[in-house]
């Protein structure tokens, strides 16, 4: 399979690389690992006449640490980056287990978080970790800048609300507070290069290590168009004393937010009844983390 | 007494420092100048009538330089077997699947080529297609060709025994179905080709095949050229599996396009061509009885095939045979009944592939085995030892037990695995099976009807006497028969495995089938061994009129000559040697005559030394109809142990342990043998969990990419605990024979035995994905 033909840019400035999209806007696509991308061209369901790549625009590539409150994370660091970075693993733990699970070494080398969001999969492996860690992201124009939770990030299948001539730069996420922990959980037929049939994120925020859930979030993939944070879930358990009771039921309720589809990987039935199981799953293993959580 | 020098042992792979470097050429690094890009035309429909080719777009597009269709390819009539040649090389009528192929181009590059491609014009009328097997052989389904009416390429009918009245005796008679899916073999290189004539008119081939030998004829059967013209030249390959076993519409395009251009022509399957001419293994059903005594011993086998063929007959009459044929052994068994039909679909075409014919219904018979030892209340191992054969015995449908080492494969890896102390002890959720199969090494006639040798093999030896060159047609495709080839010889010689070289795959040096049905460890060994023992005695002829010592007492070993055991007086013959090589700085030495000084000798006295084997298989089997597929100079068995873990939430299947016994003969290479093992367990386990080639309603395929099909990762296999169990067998060089194929048989049996034994279900069909076992499981908890 070939390429098609297209111009290839290499700016070197944050700046040129948003003039050159504000000069090519829809005609261009800004090229990060390239692991959706190329793919897409290859198989000639993307013509673009511009490739512009963040390769050499610098910072993008960066895990900036603020002060133990919050991290920014830009938008280039590889998948490969966030599973070995001790502070992710730490502090935002999702986000460094989803990293690990994504596709394969030679994969993880080369995908991107930003190129992940951007892409918008609802199977992807980053969309749940950044919504359960409450992720904005920060979007820059040569005209501007805007800062989108990631909640509102996402329209649909392939589909966000970055513009055309925008630029997806960094993320940003506070740090956890005291007692957190999370967990991401991938359901797929290998254990690696897998498309997720269903799955999981959850963080949890307890009062104390016996205490009761203070705080407590759930996002779900490949169960609907878009990732979905399970909302009615996590009314149910904020407050509560954890049990695993309590969990299946969250499990329950999470099935009932999503709207999964039956295609090859698997049927409707199959992928409700994995999140009811993956969430109580899921849900255990970020208590266990809170639980055992350390300043 | 085994004394071996050379064999037995873990020797390097002569390709090895080549392939680990990246300098090893595969066909798609060979590049000519003036060399043009060639692409095919495929049909986008399932089954139509072609109504009109317009291809004078394509022609006007700037760069092109041919564009072929049936109208200048001709209509020659080919395919696997002869009894069934119901392939053209292009489309002329109808076509017959998704993929079919109708036109190629050539162009001064690959862009333009393709362009070209999408420049022809095809009118269709499109016809009703039927995809399911069952739905084939129905009444009033559409119809494939007009020649095979009713959708049957090819049916079967035997019976050994009296299975009817066998049945009425037996204590317990237990049923089982199973299907399986349609696989692809996913090697990791997809064909490629470099066609080229050159200017006396002379085609030379090179191309990623299993088979020069096959390619060659077929290529000039389908362009009308004599056999003697033809030189197919196999480069390094990355792997076969067996769909590389037949010639490809894409050689003969690349043939064709570089005869009507004068150029040389390359051309490459993309991944998902590789999937649409496919010529991988069948879907199969399987329905089988099985009837024994109360004490667990099987009397008789009632079995029934159907298998999905896709739109042309490829292997498929040897596969439906076969599927018959391998349930023979490795049990003994007074009677066997076995019907089989394969359905023409509107599909890629489905051929061999490892374990041919055989693995789905060894998967089913040894499904069936377990639930029948479950019933009789005996271990599913003791039942297998209390019923297997031994060597000397032929199976109920005539077929040869030279050596088998079943037995010893099933204690092994019950050993292995410490059977005794899991089976019925491990916690819910996990659990442990066992299965056997056995295979041909070799498959005793070629696929054409001759008398041709199977193998020939031509050694030569260097001037200097140093150096030892195999001449051989057989195909490396990374088993390792270069390395087992070179170490047949070096053995044979009494020389060092440095001193031979191997130059193979080339239909210039010598006859060869070619690598498919595991047989050239045995067939192309032996003449291996034979060409290498005639330049033996060559030397020895000439030693013995210097040495005055009678030839049958002059022995060759590590390199050295030796007379009557001992080093004898040859300093005359050494100085000779030295004063030749007056100069050189690697003078022989030591205290005995050196077989680079003999060589050198007999080549002054007789030119340059020669020496040329020969093999093929003595006439072999019975005389009833079919009676030919499934014989062999020899049949290699295996044995394995599976445990699994299975999450009783996802119903996600882990397979934690394999302990795996194949019985090779005499291991030439033990590395290359445990390979052989390991890879087809893998592949196996893929077979088993993951893999299935799926349709959208329109018979297209909809994951034909490694990111879709699913082979397993390295993550997915557990280590695997190889044992290799050695009996000698009488037919094969140096006692060796098969492992490439064997081992694969007892795979997905033995994982399913294991996921009944951690949960209670049997699954009957592939793949067992988690969400196939989650329902079982929970279907199961429904009923009481
Ligand atoms: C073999 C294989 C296995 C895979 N396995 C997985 C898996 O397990 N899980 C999973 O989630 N994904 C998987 N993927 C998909 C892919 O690897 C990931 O989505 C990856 O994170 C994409 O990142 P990238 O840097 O390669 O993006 P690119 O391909 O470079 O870009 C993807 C899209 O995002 C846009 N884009 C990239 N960066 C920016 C930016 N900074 N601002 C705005 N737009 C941008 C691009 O224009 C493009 O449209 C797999 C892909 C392959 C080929």
């Amino acid at each position: 399979m070939l390429l098609p033909r297209f111009e290839y840019h290499e700016p070197t400035t944050l700046e040129d690389a948003l003039n050159l999209l504000h000069e090519l806007g829809g005609n261009a696509r800004v090229l990060a690992g390239g692991t959706d991308l190329l793919v897409k061209m290859k198989r000639k369901l993307e013509k673009p006449s511009h490739v512009i790549s963040v390769a050499r625009v610098p910072g993008m590539d960066q895990i900036i640490p603020r002060n133990g409150h919050a991290v920014t994370i830009g938008a280039g660091v590889t998948a490969a980056e966030l599973a070995r970075n001790e502070l992710v693993m730490d502090r935002f733990t999702p986000l460094a287990i989803a990293a690990g699970k994504l596709g394969a070494p030679p994969i993880r080398n080369r995908a991107s978080i930003g190129g992940n969001l951007a892409n918008a999969r609802p199977a992807a492996d980053f969309p749940p970790p950044c919504m359960v860690l409450n992720a904005t992201l920060k979007l820059k124009s040569a005209k501007g800048e805007r800062d989108i939770p990631v909640n509102d990030f996402f329209r649909g299948p392939g589909e966000t609300v970055i513009e055309p001539n925008e630029l997806l730069v960094s993320l940003h996420i506070e740090t956890p507070p005291p007692w957190s922990g999370g967990s991401y959980i991938k359901l797929g037929a290998r254990k690696a290069m897998e498309i997720s049939m269903v799955n999981v994120a959850a963080m949890i925020t307890l009062q104390s290590a016996d205490g009761p859930i203070v705080d407590v979030r759930i996002a779900l993939g490949a169960v609907a168009p878009t990732p979905v944070r399970a909302l009615a879930a996590e009314d149910l358990l904020v407050g509560a004393i954890p049990s695993e009771e309590l969990f299946r039921k969250a499990g329950e309720i999470g099935v009932g937010m999503c709207s999964p589809i039956t295609d090859h990987r698997g049927t409707m039935e199959y992928r409700c009844m994995m999140i009811e199981v993956l969430t109580k799953r899921c849900l255990t293993e970020a208590l266990a983390r809170a639980k055992a959580w350390k300043p | 007494m085994r004394d071996f020098q050379v064999l037995g042992a873990r020797a390097p792979r002569l390709d090895a420092p080549a392939k680990s470097t990246g300098q090893a050429k595969y066909a798609d690094d060979l590049t000519m100048s003036g060399m043009l890009h060639g692409a095919l035309l495929q049909s986008p429909i399932a089954h139509g009538k072609i109504l009109n080719i317009d291809t004078s777009k394509a022609r006007k597009l700037k760069g092109v330089r041919a564009v072929v269709t049936a109208r200048e390819a001709g209509l020659v009539k080919y395919g696997v077997s002869p009894a069934r040649y119901d392939e053209t090389l292009y489309c002329h009528e109808k076509v017959r699947y998704v993929g079919d192929e109708i036109a190629a181009v050539a162009a001064v590059d690959l862009e333009t080529a393709l362009e070209a491609v999408e420049l022809i014009k095809v009118d269709y009328e499109e016809l009703p297609a039927v995809f399911d097997m069952f739905e084939a052989m129905k009444e009033g389904a559409p119809q494939l060709h007009a020649e095979f009416p009713g959708n049957v390429t090819a049916e079967v009918h035997q019976e050994f025994g009296e299975t009817g009245a066998l049945m009425a005796q037996c204590d317990l008679v237990v049923d089982h179905t199973f299907l399986s899916k349609r696989q692809d073999a996913a090697f990791i290189e997809p064909h490629s080709c470099l066609a080229v004539f050159d200017l006396q008119g002379k085609l030379t081939l090179h191309t990623s095949t299993q088979v020069p030998h096959y390619v060659m004829r077929t290529v000039a059967m389908v362009l009308r050229i004599p056999v003697g013209d033809v030189r197919v030249i196999k480069p390094c390959v990355g792997g076969g599996f067996g769909p590389k076993s037949e010639a490809t519409p894409l050689e003969m395009s690349a043939c064709l396009l570089s005869k009507v251009t004068g150029r040389p022509v390359r051309m490459n399957y993309t991944r998902e061509q590789v999937f649409l001419h496919s010529r991988a293994r069948h879907q199969f059903y399987a329905e089988m009885s099985l009837g024994v005594k109360k004490d667990g011993t099987m009397l008789a086998l009632r079995n029934k095939a159907v298998l999905d063929g896709g739109a042309y007959t490829s292997f498929g009459i040897a596969t439906v045979y076969y599927s018959g044929s391998l349930l023979g052994g490795p049990y003994r068994l007074q009677a066997m009944k076995y019907d089989g039909w394969r359905a023409y679909t509107n599909k890629p075409a489905c051929g061999a592939q490892r374990g041919h014919g055989g693995v789905a219904h060894r998967a089913c018979f040894e499904q069936l085995l377990d639930k029948t030892a479950d019933e009789l209340g005996i271990d599913p191992v003791e039942m297998r030892l209390k019923n297997v054969m031994v060597a000397g015995q032929a199976t109920i449908n005539e077929l040869n037990m030279s050596s088998l080492g079943m037995k010893e494969c099933i204690e092994a890896v019950r050993d292995g695995s410490d059977w005794k102390n899991k089976k019925g002890k491990l916690p819910k959720g996990k659990g442990i099976g066992s299965a056997c199969g056995f295979f041909v090494s070799g498959a005793g006639y070629p696929i054409y009807r001759s008398d041709t040798y199977h193998s020939t093999v031509v050694i030569k030896v260097a001037e200097d006497g140093g150096t030892v060159t195999v001449l051989t047609g057989s195909a490396e495709i990374g088993q390792g028969s270069d390395t087992m080839l070179a170490m047949i010889a070096a053995e044979t010689l009494g020389i060092p495995l440095e001193c031979v070289r191997v130059l193979s795959g080339d239909t210039e040096y010598s006859v060869d089938l070619g690598a498919y049905s595991s047989r050239q460890t045995l067939m192309t060994g032996h003449a291996a061994k034979e060409a290498a023992e005639s330049v033996r005695r060559q030397i020895a002829e000439v030693l013995s009129v210097h040495m005055g010592c009678d030839a049958a007492h002059i022995t060759f070993r590590n390199g050295n000559v030796l007379f009557r055991g001992g080093p004898g007086d040859f300093e005359k013959l050494r100085q000779g040697y030295i004063k030749e090589h007056r100069g050189w700085t690697d003078p022989p030495g030591g205290d005995y005559l050196t077989f680079r000084e003999a060589a050198r000798l007999a080549f002054l006295e007789k030119g340059t030394l020669v020496g040329t084997g020969k093999y093929k298989p003595p006439r072999l089997g019975g005389a009833y109809k079919g009676a030919a597929v499934g014989t062999s100079p020899a049949y290699g068995c295996s044995a394995q142990v599976v445990e699994v873990s299975v999450d009783l939430e996802t119903g996600q299947v882990s397979v934690d342990n394999m302990t795996d016994a194949h019985d090779c003969g005499l291991a030439i290479n033990l590395t290359s043998v445990e390979g052989q093992m390991q890879g087809s367990l893998s592949m196996g386990l893929g077979e088993c969990l993951f893999e299935e080639v799926k349709f959208d309603s329109r018979g297209r395929i909809i994951n034909a990419s490694l990111g879709e099909y699913k082979i397993p990762t390295a993550l997915d296999m557990p280590n695997v605990k190889s044992i290799v169990v050695e009996s000698n067998e009488p037919n094969g060089p140096y006692g060796a024979k098969e492992v490439g194929e064997g081992a694969i048989m007892p795979t997905i049996p033995a994982i399913l035995n294991a996921i009944y034994d951690a949960t209670g279900v049997r699954i009957n069909e592939l793949p067992v994905t988690a969400e196939r076992l989650y329902m079982a499981m929970k279907e199961k908890e429904k009923k009481p």
